[in-house]
């Protein structure tokens, strides 16, 4: 089959299978993913308009046995520890199944606040690890939930601008060097929070725009290689900005399609690696903020689908590229 | 997953390898399901921490693990133990983790692992008011710096590395003096220009990038730092300066997109905030003349020069 077109059937039974590599190595080595891996497919579904795809009442089962009672989250796997990764992806699950009635909102809100330091940073879990992804959990979680009224909004903006670096992008904490990931998390926190004045446009925009190498790919930082998952880290961003016809479109869906596996469905980090659900749904996730026809619009700020946020109430101002026909 | 090579194996090399893995899988989960369990029942026995050392070697991303691990050294090993004996129970974790390091450096956990440890390095072996009264400490973090450095030898562009080197020097027990900083930095800029997390340690310097803009023109990183040396307001002289020096390096490479670039945004400036003082006409038809260039020399950002002529237009209305 030829990787000049998404092939949906094809990524949708991948994601349907993933479940049965039970005799695959890799399969238990990634449990401390398990739950966000859950959520990757599920999204990737949901844009893919294939939501059914996955039994519903099985997959809300299986995100309430990763709760973990002692703490007031979710872990990433049944036995686990709670860690702010796998509370997000837990909710954001039980957003999308709507099924929030089966969450305790007062005890991981709880459990969330917790974990913001003094400085408004948040740890991910109680053992400290400290990083602006972690914040954007946190602030994406409480908005979730409705909870974002509890925030100490002011300490939480004072550490995303003291992570802000003289290229315009974001690190990871104060002083680290820019990554597309953490520019997400850090602009999209900003767009959830209300805060967008704290972003140099003008450089941020430059900088993102120049990811794009000559093959039409994304890196994450200057002089290193393109890979599909940072279609979506600097997409989000450029649509938050409203800036994405600053790259090449084009080009870009060209290179997604290409890293595509034409035989057994997912898509990979690029062309002719091994696929994973991770690439595969930041590869889709892309391809509907560039307008890809038939695809399911994309909510950048929370990587779920955009009805889903706007039923919410919570949708903010970003601008993706208009559906394209077929 | 990243940069692993798709391969289709024949349904026999899979069987084979589903054989082969069969046997590490039951070990594998046989090996979580007990130390969950051990978990579960509060068991923080020397065992128990065998068998955390055994799973994290073969799965360094099991972060409930280092959690569990954590938990032992507090409440069991360390219990009613000498401030020697726990300076030694620590030294062997960062000995641990380092073999860890080696071949998973972009392991976040394994990182925040040594963080904890380094963080409990009990003051001694002196007593206080003497020169060893730190010395446990003053080793600890000094082999850390050395290690952080070997690790970003390896790859200077780990991030992690960076950032945990940073939150080394900052938690020294006696501060490296900043000139060492620098000297370091420099080293790691002149071996690689783009290294943008070099970069990133420094503090303003023109020259700096001025050498670097002649040695290694097409890497971005070089002209948003400049960029940023220059900043939002920027008195006529320094701009029309820094536009001249471009423009003798555009002559050498006429097709720099990145020369370009600058001109023109240096350009803008000029026409923005020093409009009385500058050649209006001239300034603008060149900036136009750059735009349209680098419509053409560098299409898949066509838009944005194009939003950029926008702001011209705007500006000279
Ligand atoms: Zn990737």
């Amino acid at each position: 089959m030829s990787t000049s077109e998404l092939l949906i059937p094809l990524h949708v039974s991948y994601i349907q299978k993933l479940g049965e590599n039970k005799d695959d190595l890799t399969y238990h080595l990634t449990s401390h993913l398990r739950l966000n891996a859950v959520y990757w497919g599920l999204t990737a579904l949901a844009i893919m308009g294939r939501q059914d795809a996955l039994d519903r009442n099985e997959m809300i089962e299986f995100v309430m046995s990763c709760w973990d009672e002692e703490a007031g989250g979710f872990g990433a796997h049944p036995g686990h520890d709670a860690h702010l990764l796998a509370t997000l992806s837990g909710i954001q699950i039980l957003v999308m199944q709507d099924a929030m009635e089966r969450l305790d909102v007062d005890r991981v809100a709880k459990f969330i606040l917790s974990l913001q330091q003094p400085s408004g940073v948040f740890a991910g879990d109680a053992y400290g690890e400290i990083d602006t992804r972690f914040l954007y959990c946190a602030v994406n979680a409480l908005s979730l939930l409705g909870r974002l009224g509890d925030l100490d909004v002011k300490k939480t903006v004072g550490y995303i601008k003291s992570c802000r670096n003289f290229d315009g992008g974001f690190g990871a904490s104060i002083g680290a060097e820019s990554h597309a990931a953490q520019v997400f998390v850090c602009v999209a926190a900003l767009a959830i929070l209300g805060r967008l004045d704290e972003v140099d446009v003008d450089t941020l925009g430059w900088w993102l725009a120049e990811r794009q190498l000559p093959n039409g790919g994304l890196n994450g930082r200057p002089e290193k290689l393109e890979d599909v998952c940072y279609s979506f880290w600097v997409l989000s961003a450029l649509s938050i900005l409203k800036k994405v016809p600053w790259i090449d479109a084009e080009k870009l869906t060209a290179f997604i399609l290409s890293a595509q596996d034409p035989e057994g469905g997912g898509i990979a980090d690029r062309p002719g690696d091994m696929v994973d659900v991770f690439h595969t749904i930041f590869g889709v996730a892309g391809l509907s903020i560039l307008g890809y026809p038939g695809l399911v619009d994309l909510d950048p700020v929370y990587c779920m689908p955009a009805e889903v946020i706007e039923a919410k109430g919570l949708r903010k101002d970003w601008q993706a590229l208009p559906r394209r026909e077929k | 997953m990243h940069g692993v090579k798709r391969v289709k194996p024949t349904p026999q090399a899979l069987e084979a390898r589903k054989q082969k893995e069969r046997s590490k899988i039951q070990e594998f989960l046989a090996l979580s399901e007990d130390i969950l369990q051990r978990k579960k029942d509060n068991d923080f026995s020397e065992d128990a921490f065998k068998q955390t050392t055994r799973l994290l070697h073969v799965n360094p991303e099991f972060y409930t693990v280092w959690n569990y691990r954590r938990t032992i050294l507090v409440k069991g090993l360390s219990v009613n133990r000498t401030e020697e004996e726990i300076n030694k129970l620590l030294a062997d974790e960062l000995v641990m983790t380092m073999a860890a390091l080696k071949s998973h450096p972009k392991v976040y956990w394994i990182w925040n692992h040594r963080r904890w440890c380094l963080e409990r390095v009990p003051n001694g072996p002196g007593a206080e008011g003497e020169d060893t009264a730190n010395g446990w400490k003053k080793s600890a973090w000094d082999q850390e710096l050395y290690v952080v450095e070997k690790l970003l030898d390896a790859d200077a562009r780990n991030f992690l590395a960076w950032n945990y080197r940073r939150y080394v020097l900052a938690g020294m027990p006696v501060p490296r003096p900043d000139t060492l900083e620098l000297a370091y930095t420099s080293k790691k800029i002149q071996a690689n220009f783009s290294n943008f997390s070099a970069w990133h340690q420094r503090s303003k310097e023109f020259d700096l990038v001025r050498n670097a803009m002649y040695t290694d023109p097409d890497d971005q990183s070089v002209w948003v730092y400049h960029r940023w040396l220059v900043g939002t307001r920027a008195s006529r002289g320094l701009l029309e300066r820094e536009i001249e020096a471009i423009d003798e390096l555009l002559g050498e490479q006429p097709d720099s997109k990145w020369c370009m670039e600058s001109i023109v945004h240096y350009s803008v400036m000029l026409l923005k905030d020093h409009a009385a003082e500058v050649d209006v006409e001239q300034l603008t038809e060149k900036t136009r003349r750059l735009l349209g260039e680098l419509e053409v020399q560098d299409p898949f950002r066509r838009q944005r020069y194009r939003e950029l002529g926008e702001i011209l237009a705007v500006l000279l209305s």
